[in-house]
Order: structure tokens, then sequence, then C-alpha cells
């Protein structure tokens, strides 16, 4: 255990050793630290020990170089990664068309919803109407349903209502297609 | 930093930005994956998956790290997820972590051809991982402290003290064994 390596330098040199070493002490404290080194055995071998290991480890650690066909690779890799938000993209794509069909789907309930009442409001007053005139004109209307020449006419407006009536009627639970639902 | 960059970055032009930040950074990068790594091909990996990450979040790169900085902590990230991913049992939150060593050591290959090399090579693998880590980039940066500190993300005082005692401690370990050896 004698080696002056293994006591160590002087206490108020070690870290300027150190940075001599590294060449990151000031001109001035170098000169003082280099004056330090001629006289003191101890430091001196203490450094030359340290700058033995410096040595040893500078030769031998060592990075191999990048390949030369680095860049060439990472351009490929980011390209093949350029082409995930085309996914990307028809993901969205069809994240907007669902959503426009479900937009369309709830427009055309709406507008199923629309036409039944209009359906049942027109078999009421249908009703009601063919009632009242039913009441007024009582059993003479039978004649003019079944003789003379405006039986037709009743019979056709008659007709009509129902229809209409029935159309708004399948519409409203989705029976027939609707123009501007489907997509 | 190519003062290039910082103006591409500020005017949103990412994909001109990232064309100079290779150039700029793809050696450091490399070299700070080689010390954590130490494995050539793995090191490459690292370095190629960093800046595939950088590409993808540098438009999000919001100034407030510098971009050494950031690229950097990055790199460090993505060697580390690797060395986990090679050994999966091993935890690196302790940087003194011994299996961490061990893993790191095991990563390593290729035969050493130099006896005298490998002997302090060893030795320095039985340093605390964090010492290990920053003597192998001090003498892969050219003895440089402040790219050390920036690399490892470190105050400079840190990392002065880290190489300092790590060497000192090589000394001691050398003197025995190559007494023993002789």
């Amino acid at each position: 255990m004698n080696d002056p390596t293994l006591i160590g330098p002087c206490a108020d040199y070690e870290h300027d050793l150190v940075d001599l070493q590294d060449g990151e002490l000031a001109p001035e404290r170098a000169r003082d630290v280099r004056l330090h080194l001629e006289r003191c055995a101890r430091c001196s071998t203490w450094a030359a020990g340290f700058g033995a290991i410096d040595a040893r480890l500078a030769a031998e650690i060592t990075a191999p170089g990048l390949p030369p066909d680095f860049d060439a690779r990472l351009r490929e890799r980011i390209a093949s990664q350029r082409r995930l938000p085309d996914a990307g993209d028809l993901r969205s794509r069809l994240e907007r068309e669902h959503a426009a069909l479900v937009q369309s789907l709830r427009s055309g309930a709406r507008r199923r919803a629309v036409l039944g009442a209009a359906g049942s409001v027109a078999i009421t007053l249908g009703v009601l109407a063919a009632s009242r005139r039913f009441l007024e004109q009582g059993m003479s209307l039978l004649p003019t349903l079944t003789e003379g020449p405006g039986h037709l006419m009743v019979l056709g407006t008659a007709s009509a209502v129902v229809a209409i009536a029935a159309l708004a009627w399948s519409i409203a639970r989705g029976g027939l297609p609707l123009f501007g639902t489907e997509r | 930093m190519d003062p290039g960059i910082d103006e591409h970055l500020a005017a949103g032009r990412h994909a001109r930005a990232f064309d100079l930040v290779v150039p700029a950074y793809r050696d450091r990068v490399f070299r700070l994956a080689y010390s954590i790594l130490r494995d050539r091909a793995a090191a490459e990996d690292a370095a190629q998956e960093t800046f595939v990450r950088v590409w993808k979040a540098l438009p999000g790169f919001d100034g407030r790290a510098a971009l050494g900085t950031w690229i950097y902590a990055i790199t460090r990230n993505t060697s580390l997820m690797e060395l986990r991913r090679r050994r999966p049992t091993v935890s690196f939150d302790d940087p003194d972590s011994t299996e961490a060593q061990r893993a790191a050591e095991n990563i390593a290959t290729g035969p050493a051809q130099d006896p005298e090399r490998d002997n302090l090579l060893r030795l320095l693998e039985t340093l605390p991982h964090n010492q290990q880590e920053a003597v192998r980039l001090f003498y892969l940066e050219d003895r440089s402290y402040e790219a050390v500190a920036e690399q490892l993300g470190m105050p400079l005082g840190t990392v002065k003290n880290l190489l300092h005692r790590a060497r000192k401690r090589l000394m001691e370990l050398v003197r025995p064994d190559e007494e023993i050896a002789a």
C-alpha cells in the first residue's frame, strides 16, 4: 500500500490535477499546479497514474461509425411511416361518411314523423268531413252516392283521402323508401 | 445547432427542419445510444428509432427545452427501452443497479482482441452504471464535459464528479489487478 496512486494526491490539488489532465484548468491555475507537481512526488505520481488511465480509456473506448446507408434507411422508414397517415385519412373519411349517414337517418326520421303527423291529420279531417256531410245530408246522400253524376267525384275524393293517409302511414313506419335518406 | 433548424421550426416547416436535424445530431445520437447499449447494431437501430420519433413529434416540439436536450432525452429513453426489451426482468430505474450492469455487459457483443483492453473495460463495467455511461460518453465525445452533460441531461458538476470518481476508482482497481496479472 505504499503506492502513491493509492494514497492519493494532496487534497487541495486532486480536482485540479484531474482538470489539468482534462484541459479544463484556467491557464493561471494550471501554471500553479504544474509548479506544485514539480515539487510534490505524491501528486506527480498520482497524476501520472491518472494520466495513464485516461490515455488507456481514450484509446480503448471507441465507437464504430455509422454505416453509410444510415440516412437512406431512415428515409425509407419515414416514408413507410408516412403511408400510415393515408390509412388514417381513410379512417377519418369513413368516419365522416358514417356521421353523414347518421345525420341523414336522423333527418329522415324527422321527415317520417312529420309525414306521419300530416297523415294522421288528413285521416282525421277526412273522417270528420265525411261524418259531417253524412250527418247533414242524412239518408239523402245515399242516392247521390249510388246514382247521379256527382257520385264518382264523392267516391274519388274519399278514395284519395284514404290513399294519402295509407301512404303517410306506410312512410311513417319505414315501409317505403324516401329519397335523401339512403346513401 | 444549425440556426436554420430554428427558423424552419418557427415557420412550421417541420420537414425542412428535420432534414437539417438528422445530419446535425445523428453522430451524437448514435454515440449516446452506443454508450448505453454497447452494441453497434442495437445502437444503430436505437438511433433510427430515435429519429423516427423525432420526426413524428417535431410538429409538437414547443421549444421549451433546447432541441438537443429533447433529442437526447428521446435517445436515452429509446435506448433504455431497447435494453429492457432485451432483458425484460431487469430494472434500470436505479442507475447503480448491478443487474442493469450485468444486462448491459451481456448485450455487448464481439470478443475483445486485446486482453489488456478487455481487462480495463471489464473493470469499467464493475462501476455503477451512471459512472460507466459518463466515462464512455466522455471519451466518445472527445473529452467534452459539456457534451456529456447535455446528452445525459445532467448538470456539468454532476458529470465532473461522476468522471472523477469513476477514473479514481479505476486507478485503484487497475494497480492490484495488474500486479496479480504480473
